[in-house]
């Protein structure tokens, strides 16, 4: 099965399991990983904002403009920002990190 | 000579700077004012019939605008006018970088820029960018080999106005515009003084940034816009904090009844631009010809090819544009752009294309458009060659002792 690494807010690094077919968030969700996902991956926020690294940023696929659109609004955004719930994991993405952004902003809150 | 040989006052000033601003349009006016009276909602108070018609309003503005650039609707912000677009442009594009961790920290921007866009670009220097004022030749353009020598740094924006404000001349932004993209450049052109005037396609330009003003085309003064590319998408860091209006990209209850005005000013343009580019090429080359005719010597500043139709930038051989402009005030022409004339300093755009400070006194703006008339430019030019004929010549010898 590929294997996916969240860095954590604090720095610590956590490799789990990434079952094909299974977006970034839910993965996220599965492992108690905290990101959000206030609107449960319907393009309705930015709550699931990771930062990928760079090296794995350029083998996703490009972003649609309704994520960008959603990115746009996103806190402490960075050029290689996406949303957790838009990457699916394929057999290319086996190994793939990213990173937990400093914050993030829910406008379903506001 | 003496004021004898000047022609009839006119009846009202006869009004010759098109480039400090434009009439609006009597059917721009005419368009906005219900938005003033009965439909006065807020376009963002969308939960009330009033509110959405105002909406709608705006959104119909925001296609018209789009239309006349090559831009997609989605792609416009507005705002107050140029000045704010340049500063949201320039400041929030290398603010955004900034915190995005891009280390590119060069931006270059051209000597004849219009104040705003040196300004913004000059107080990025307190922020840690590198600022680069690139020169222009003797004829207002600017070399390509030295834009491509100032990309050789990794270079975070590059800023080229499509049309100059005091000598009328068009820069080559495709071509501008794909050297920046090349270098890995985001690329924002000031076209306040292109939009209606000349054809624009920033879709098909790989333009990034680009800043619109409605009172140069014949729209209300206090509204203008700001082009931010969708596809690859262009982020800024917005200069205010608010509501969150504009894509977040400025905050601020939008004015409809200017945006009415401003898309309505572009709707016309889209539909007489090339006409009106036909007449005034014609007024321009009447009022050339004939003040050739009468004042020998005279010199045309900026480029004679790649210019607008309805802009003349002219040195008079012997006499001060002050004088001139005293011997005959029913004509209003300038000096320099407007927002220079407040001060006394020559214009900044005549030197850099190597005129002395002595040929910049010598120098008016005169500037052409829609309502303005074959006798309007007949009478520019009697009133300006009786007025030179007349001129003190001690006024030139002591400039030149200055």
């Amino acid at each position: 099965m590929p294997k996916m690494t969240f860095i954590e807010r604090d720095g610590t690094r956590r490799e789990v399991d990434a079952p094909l077919g299974l977006s970034v968030l839910e993965i996220a969700h599965r492992h108690d990983v905290d990101i959000e996902g206030a609107c449960e991956g319907s393009l309705a926020c930015s709550t699931c904002h990771v930062v990928v690294d760079p090296g794995w940023f350029r083998k996703l696929a490009e972003p649609t403009e309704d994520e960008e659109d959603m990115l746009d609004l996103a806190f402490g955004l960075t050029e290689t920002s996406r949303l957790g719930c838009q990457i699916v994991i394929t057999e290319a993405l086996d190994g793939l990190v990213v990173r937990l952004p400093a914050g993030t902003r829910n406008l379903l809150n506001e | 000579m003496t004021g004898s040989d000047q022609p009839p006052r006119p009846n009202r000033p006869v009004y010759l700077d098109n480039q400090a601003t434009t009439r609006c349009d009597p059917r721009v006016l005419s368009a906005m004012l219900p938005w003033f009276t009965e439909h006065y909602g807020n376009p963002h108070s969308v939960e009330h019939v009033m509110g959405t018609e105002a909406e709608a309003a705006v959104e119909d503005a925001r296609g018209h605008v789009a239309a006349l650039i090559g831009a997609d609707a989605k792609e416009l912000v507005f705002t107050s006018g140029a000045t704010e677009s340049n500063n949201i442009a320039i400041k929030g594009a290398a603010r955004h970088a900034l915190r995005t961790g891009n280390e590119r920290r060069r931006i270059i921007t051209v000597a004849t820029e219009h104040k705003c866009v040196l300004e913004s670009v000059a107080d990025l220097a307190g922020e840690g960018f590198e600022p680069v004022f690139l020169p222009v030749r003797a004829d207002g353009l600017l070399e390509p080999d030295v834009l491509r020598a100032a990309l050789a740094v990794p270079t975070l924006l590059v800023s080229i106005m499509a049309v100059n404000n005091e000598i009328g001349v068009v820069q080559d932004i495709p071509a501008l515009a794909a050297m920046g993209k090349q270098a890995g450049a985001l690329f924002h052109t000031d076209i306040a003084q292109a939009v209606g005037k000349i054809p624009l396609d920033l879709t098909g330009w790989k333009v990034d940034l680009a800043s619109i003003s409605g009172h140069k085309v014949y729209g209300p003064k206090g509204v203008g816009a700001l082009y931010v590319r969708r596809r690859p998408r262009v982020r800024l860091a917005p200069l205010f904090s608010g509501g969150g209006q504009e894509r977040g990209l400025r905050s601020g209850t939008l004015p409809a009844p200017l945006i009415v005005g401003l898309g309505e000013a572009c709707r016309l343009a889209s539909s007489e631009m090339a006409e009106e580019a036909k007449r005034l090429t014609a007024l321009r080359d009447r009022l050339l010809d004939r003040m050739r005719d009468r004042i020998s010597g005279i010199q045309v500043n900026g480029s004679e090819q790649a210019r607008i139709p309805g802009n003349l930038n002219l040195t008079f051989p012997a006499a001060t544009a002050a004088d001139l402009m005293a011997r005959v005030p029913d004509l209003c022409v300038s000096t320099g752009s407007a927002c220079s004339s407040a001060t006394i300093e020559p214009s900044y755009v005549l030197r850099a294309i190597g005129l002395t400070d002595e040929a910049a006194a010598r120098t008016l703006r005169i500037g052409m458009g829609r309502f303005t008339s074959a006798a309007d430019v007949d009478y520019a030019v009697a009133a300006l060659a009786a007025a030179h004929a007349g001129a003190p010549v001690a006024d030139i010898e002591r400039l030149a002792q200055a």
